[in-house]
């Protein structure tokens, strides 16, 4: 212990604050929605009892759908973030030289500002008057004015906006980590381009990849902001139905219950795409 | 192909960032309202900007949750890394840290709302400034303990055989060396505060209304243009964060 000095002169208690912090408003609200979506509560307000009721509630056709699209719509987007999130970072990494600060910062800009600013601003750009109807008019590819808005298009354009940034960072970091004459090297030795992405890039950066895909995948799964807004309520999502029950009236433990399905579903998704992640891997890289 | 496909996608990922923005900022300068044409030029939305005594209500808001919030979580994130990183059994708190990036937003919100009314707190700044350190821990915890972790203990050690007492060698050697990525990662925290909407819709009742839920509000009640000037003054606002995060030049990584 080469510090023991250090801390034999400093109350432990210093450090306690954090930990005390974290346990009471992070693990305890997080025990108590579980225990509230088990409990069996009057109209009194007294507990009964324990039943598993509410919860086989939400395991019925209806919320199961709601679910699937959930997934769904977190999969495409960590897909979607993945394919255009790869060439920007190797671009960032290796290409941008010394104007490599200012793509990052341009990058990093939209990404501090208010997410709903983001959300209106498309709200300009896919009108019916809009500025991507007038560009298409403009260039003669359509006639009549196409509705974008209150589509899954306008959510899917959204949600790619919105966590393109959580995707690119971890590839960016795990990229700029690697040393660039591997790849020249490849290149030097007649592989071409697909064959260096596959050989070199991809199995060296692979654990960027796998960190941004879950830091997409996961909170888009419970968002129910941008469907909401841009897709108008017509589709609904986890996030949306667990908004709608924990803000509505009485419903809270509905909506406690529903929090535990989606977050047991949201748990076995995340554990079946890491083993299918694996299981990719290895049949590639043996 | 390769360099055809990559040119390709960072042109249209810098347009597809870029596009919307540019159109925001130059209808902040139209004279007729969302969503009429271009008609001519004015600087009258941001004069009523500047009079929406609301949205500064909200604007002032936010930010006080985001200064309490960030000063909060580092504070105290701060001493725990310290104890951490010396071993000991304090170390076995810090994986407690890892799970506030990894549950989605939406999952905290709710089971803090839910917290909140169990033991009957009413909603307010506070409850918000609570939920936001939480987020902010998540943070500076993680990336505080990298950093520590990269110090030279050499400069610790020998500031402790000097006869520096370890309250000084905190103050005057741990601590300096900490500074840039202490306040990078508070420029981050306050910034995520300053700009959640998820917590802020479920953990600040109804009194108390934050830049989020204002912009929230005017989106769905009939959009004015001021919503663009607001945007004008936000993104120079978060440009100059971003900036001042650059050139802290402390290596931390966003993610």
């Amino acid at each position: 212990m080469k510090n023991k000095k250090l801390t034999s002169h400093l109350p432990f208690s210093f450090g306690m604050p954090a930990v005390i912090w974290q346990i009471v408003f992070f693990y305890l609200p997080l025990f108590f929605i579980v225990i509230s979506s088990i409990l069996k509560v009057t109209e009194l307000g007294v507990v009964e009892g324990v039943t598993l009721e509410k919860l086989w509630l939400f395991l019925s056709p209806v919320y199961l759908g709601v679910i699937a699209s959930s997934f769904l719509l977190a999969l495409s987007n960590a897909v979607l973030c993945l394919f255009i999130a790869y060439p920007i970072a190797y671009f960032l990494a290796f290409t941008s030289h010394k104007f490599k600060n200012l793509f990052l910062f341009l990058l990093i800009v939209p990404f501090w500002t208010n997410f709903l600013l983001h959300v209106y601003a498309w709200f300009f750009v896919l009108e019916k008057e809009g500025f991507l109807n007038n560009l298409l008019r403009f260039l003669g590819i359509i006639n009549e004015p196409i509705h974008f808005l209150n589509s899954i298009f306008a959510i899917m354009v959204m949600m790619v906006y919105y966590y393109l940034p959580f995707m690119l960072m971890p590839i960016f970091s795990s990229l700029e980590r690697l040393d660039r004459r591997l790849i020249e090297a490849s290149m030097d030795l007649g592989a071409g381009w697909s064959h260096t992405f596959r050989r070199i890039l991809l199995p060296l950066t692979l654990s960027g990849v796998r960190g941004g895909f879950f830091l997409v995948y996961i909170p888009s799964f419970a968002e129910f902001a941008i469907p909401e807004l841009m897709g108008g309520d017509k589709q609904m999502f986890v996030g949306s139905v667990v908004s709608h029950y924990i803000l509505g009236e009485e419903t809270g433990s509905l909506g406690a219950a529903f929090t535990v399905v989606s977050c047991v579903a949201l748990l076995i998704s995340v554990v079946l795409l890491y083993l299918l992640m694996n299981k990719f891997v290895k049949k590639v890289y043996g | 192909m390769g360099k055809f496909y990559k040119f390709f996608m960072v042109t249209f990922t810098y347009l597809f960032l870029y596009v919307p923005i540019v159109v925001l900022l130059v209808f902040s300068f139209n004279t007729e309202g969302f969503p009429s044409p271009w008609k001519s030029f004015t600087f009258k939305w941001y004069i009523e900007l500047f009079h929406s005594t609301h949205l500064w209500h909200a604007f002032y808001n936010s930010l006080v949750v985001a200064i309490c919030a960030t000063g909060l979580s580092l504070a105290i994130g701060v001493f725990l890394i310290f104890y951490a990183a010396q071993g000991g059994w304090m170390k076995k708190f810090l994986s407690l840290f890892y799970g506030n990036l990894v549950i989605p937003e939406t999952v905290l919100a709710v089971s803090l709302l839910g917290f909140f009314s169990l033991i009957s707190i009413p909603l307010g700044l506070p409850t918000l400034v609570v939920a936001h350190t939480v987020l902010g821990l998540g943070f500076v915890v993680p990336m505080g303990y990298a950093r520590f972790l990269e110090l030279d203990f050499r400069l610790t050690e020998a500031s402790l055989v000097l006869g520096a007492s370890p309250i000084q060698t905190f103050f005057k050697v741990t601590f300096p060396l900490l500074r840039p990525s202490l306040i990078a990662t508070g420029l981050l925290v306050f910034i995520i505060s300053f700009d959640d909407f998820i917590l802020s819709y479920f953990c600040a009742g109804s009194s108390a209304q934050t830049l989020s839920l204002y912009i929230l509000s005017m989106l769905r009640s009939g959009v004015s243009p001021v919503v663009n000037a607001l945007s004008a003054l936000l993104l120079f606002l978060s440009s100059f964060l971003v900036f001042l995060f650059f050139s802290l030049k402390s290596r931390t990584r966003i993610f």
